[in-house]
């Protein structure tokens, strides 16, 4: 390994270098307020290194990693993500009867399996970064191990998660078997040597799929949703939403653009069922449900379904439309998380909708903030959400997938009533006055709602003046 | 050595239908063990002599012991003599001790012929070759399965851990002071 090697490498170093370091600050046991705040100065510094090293992109270490400008806005992205789930975590975990340090460790050790995905280029690193991910959610979701969901929630993601992993590895076997190579870029160049695509290929492929569409929870594997989104604690579920799913999307869509899987038709119809499957069944089964939490993971699934509309044409703008969807994804529901958070109490998380009745008259700032992520997520004008869903949808028109394009129309129309009923709900008014409960942590209270306050513009920005933000997307390719 | 790659094939197929058939946890593991012997042997006819020693090493010794320590003390009780002389019965273990015995029978075969005839494949892989690809490219590799380790071992340490010990009253007061 060469020193520019390093110097590629610094975020993910960084990243794993920080969760040792949080290892020693707990062994010498210090409080949870100076592991909380040495691990936001770490990630802090792991963001802008990803910033600094932006001069020497596209690099690669052969044969695992690439980097190029796609893979340092998804590191830097889901870094972030981190970041605001560790502002958030203090609160929540402070008042829990589990001790919260070796939370910041785990949390370091995710954002690094997610990041490792996001930049890999072969199998091996693939299923390394996916595995540091999942075994560290393992323990994540089922943190507040004294409660019934949470346990719940744990073993049903290992079971779900390890079998998901088996069909990973089963496809990817089955791939190498065809070409011989495990490596994206090689097996894109063996697939051009050949008129038709390979049945085993096509079976490992669609394994393949099995253990990714786990992970990003669309269509017929789904199920694990709702049940972990609502069983892990409230910052958990942020992070599992976020920066999990964005990793994958992203290895995902280099993995495709690898193989130029886009030129086959088999490859197509089989996404394109996924994508459409995915919009109606999350939108749908959001209907009805009276759980924020709930509503939120079904919402998840209908999202992944709006980011395929832009990944299954691959032109020219695919790559931008689906950075930017990524974006406001994640800014809003951060957002949206952040709230349940702060709303939790020590005994319960704020996920019945009945705990938001009246929020506006209690606590304005925070329901406006929730509105905003909420219109965002439904892709009202002038926020971030209504530009991700109008780029995907050109991106969608560009390629000719007019089906596709109806079908996030119509299904955007029926997620605006759940998102719309949480907005009712809060400005509702209400006969008797709820008493406000005292915060323990005023000041990280203070800071976890200023942090939710600056998303909230960020959104708002997005929406009415993106050009800066495309501006820098536009200039990404892909190596 | 075709028909070795037959007969080890076979004994992996039935050893490992057989786990998942039986009701015993102990039964099972059993057989899981001649299953993952066979995995082992399989994989040294296809010249991979090193993999198949860490099979053999690590999942037939290592976990598999620990497996069946782990059972039979989770049945501590008053009738564990009792069951333990059950589990003893040949009827339990004959099954696969047979089919450890032709995997055995098979491997000293296998020795015995000349170098090239023992494998089924042209490639061979001895240990030189898979450290040097695991310490020279995939050494990224390596650093990250370290990484996933520490996840499992922060978790698990995590999940496992103890309550805080209920102390008497008398003791509470003394630590008090």
């Amino acid at each position: 390994m060469s020193a520019s090697d390093f110097y590629a490498l610094s975020p993910l170093l960084l990243l794993a270098g920080s969760s040792v370091l949080i290892m020693l600050l707990i062994a010498v046991r210090l409080s949870h307020r100076i592991i909380q705040i040495s691990s936001l100065l770490l990630f802090a510094i792991s963001l802008y290194s990803t910033v600094f090293t932006a001069d020497i992109l596209p690099y690669r270490i052969p044969p695992l990693l690439i980097f190029d400008g796609f893979s340092s806005f998804i590191t830097a992205l889901i870094i972030f993500s981190s970041l605001v789930v560790n502002i958030l975590s203090y609160v929540y975990f402070d008042e829990k009867e589990e001790s919260p340090k070796e939370y910041y460790v785990l949390l370091f050790l995710c954002t690094l399996g997610s990041c490792v995905l996001a930049i890999s280029n072969h199998f091996v690193s693939l299923f390394l970064g996916l595995e540091i991910l999942t075994v560290g959610l393992y323990a994540l979701i089922a943190y507040l191990r004294g409660r019934n969901h949470s346990i719940e929630a744990g073993v049903k993601y290992l079971v779900l998660a390890a079998f998901s992993s088996a069909f990973l590895l089963f496809g990817m076997a089955l791939i190498y078997l065809e070409t011989g190579t495990m490596n994206f870029s090689e097996i894109g160049e063996r697939l051009r040597t050949v008129d038709n695509i390979p049945v085993i290929f096509i079976t490992g492929l669609g394994m393949m799929l099995v253990g990714v569409g786990f992970k990003l929870a669309i269509f017929p594997f789904h199920m694990w949703t709702a049940d972990i989104y609502q069983g892990s604690p409230a910052p958990v579920t942020a992070f599992i939403a976020t920066a999990s799913k964005g990793g994958m999307f992203a290895v995902l869509f280099r993995f495709f653009a690898s193989i130029q899987g886009f030129n086959f038709p088999e490859i197509i119809t089989i996404l394109s069922v996924v994508a459409i499957a995915s919009m109606l069944v999350g939108n749908l089964l959001a209907l009805r449900q009276n759980n924020v939490k709930r509503i939120l993971a079904y919402s998840s699934i209908a999202h992944f379904g709006y980011l395929f509309v832009a990944f299954i044409p691959r032109n020219a703008i695919s790559l931008e439309a689906i950075s930017f969807y990524l974006l406001s994804y994640f800014i809003t529901t951060l957002t949206a998380f952040g709230i349940v958070t702060l709303l939790s109490v020590r005994e319960t998380d704020a996920e019945d909708i009945g705990r938001y009745k009246a929020l506006f008259w209690q606590h304005p700032i925070l329901a406006c903030v929730l509105t905003a992520s909420m219109l965002s997520l439904a892709g009202i004008p002038l926020t971030a959400g209504f530009i991700g869903k109008f780029y995907v949808l050109a991106a969608g028109l560009q390629g000719g997938f007019w089906l596709l394009a109806i079908i996030l129309v119509l299904s955007s129309v029926i997620g605006l009533y759940y998102y719309l009923r949480i907005i009712t709900i809060m400005f509702s008014k209400e006969e008797h006055a709820e008493i406000i409960e005292k915060k323990a942590h005023p000041g990280f209270y203070v800071a976890s709602s200023a942090a939710l306050v600056i998303l909230t513009f960020v959104i708002l920005l997005l929406g009415i003046y993106p050009d800066a933000v495309i501006k820098l997307l536009g200039g990404f390719s892909m190596s | 050595m075709e028909i070795a790659f037959y007969i080890t094939a076979a004994i992996t197929i039935i050893s490992t239908l057989l786990v998942i058939t039986r009701y015993n946890p102990v039964h099972a593991l059993l057989y899981l063990v001649v299953s993952l012997l066979s995995l082992g042997m399989i994989f040294y006819l296809l010249g991979a002599a090193f993999a198949a020693l860490l099979e053999v090493i690590i999942y037939a010794g290592a976990i598999m012991v620990l497996f069946i320590f782990v059972i039979m003390l989770l049945n501590l009780g008053k009738e564990t003599a009792e069951q333990e002389k059950k589990w003893l019965k040949p009827k339990v273990w004959a099954g696969p001790a047979i089919l450890a015995l032709v995997l055995f029978i098979e491997l000293c075969i296998l020795l015995n012929t000349n170098d090239q005839a023992q494998y089924i494949s042209e490639l061979h892989v001895d240990p030189k070759v898979v450290a040097l690809s695991l310490f020279r490219p995939y050494l990224i590799g390596v650093e990250l399965a370290a990484m996933l380790l520490m996840a499992g071992v922060v978790g698990a340490a995590h999940i496992g851990q103890h309550k805080k010990t209920v102390l008497h009253r008398f003791l509470q007061e003394k630590e008090g002071t």
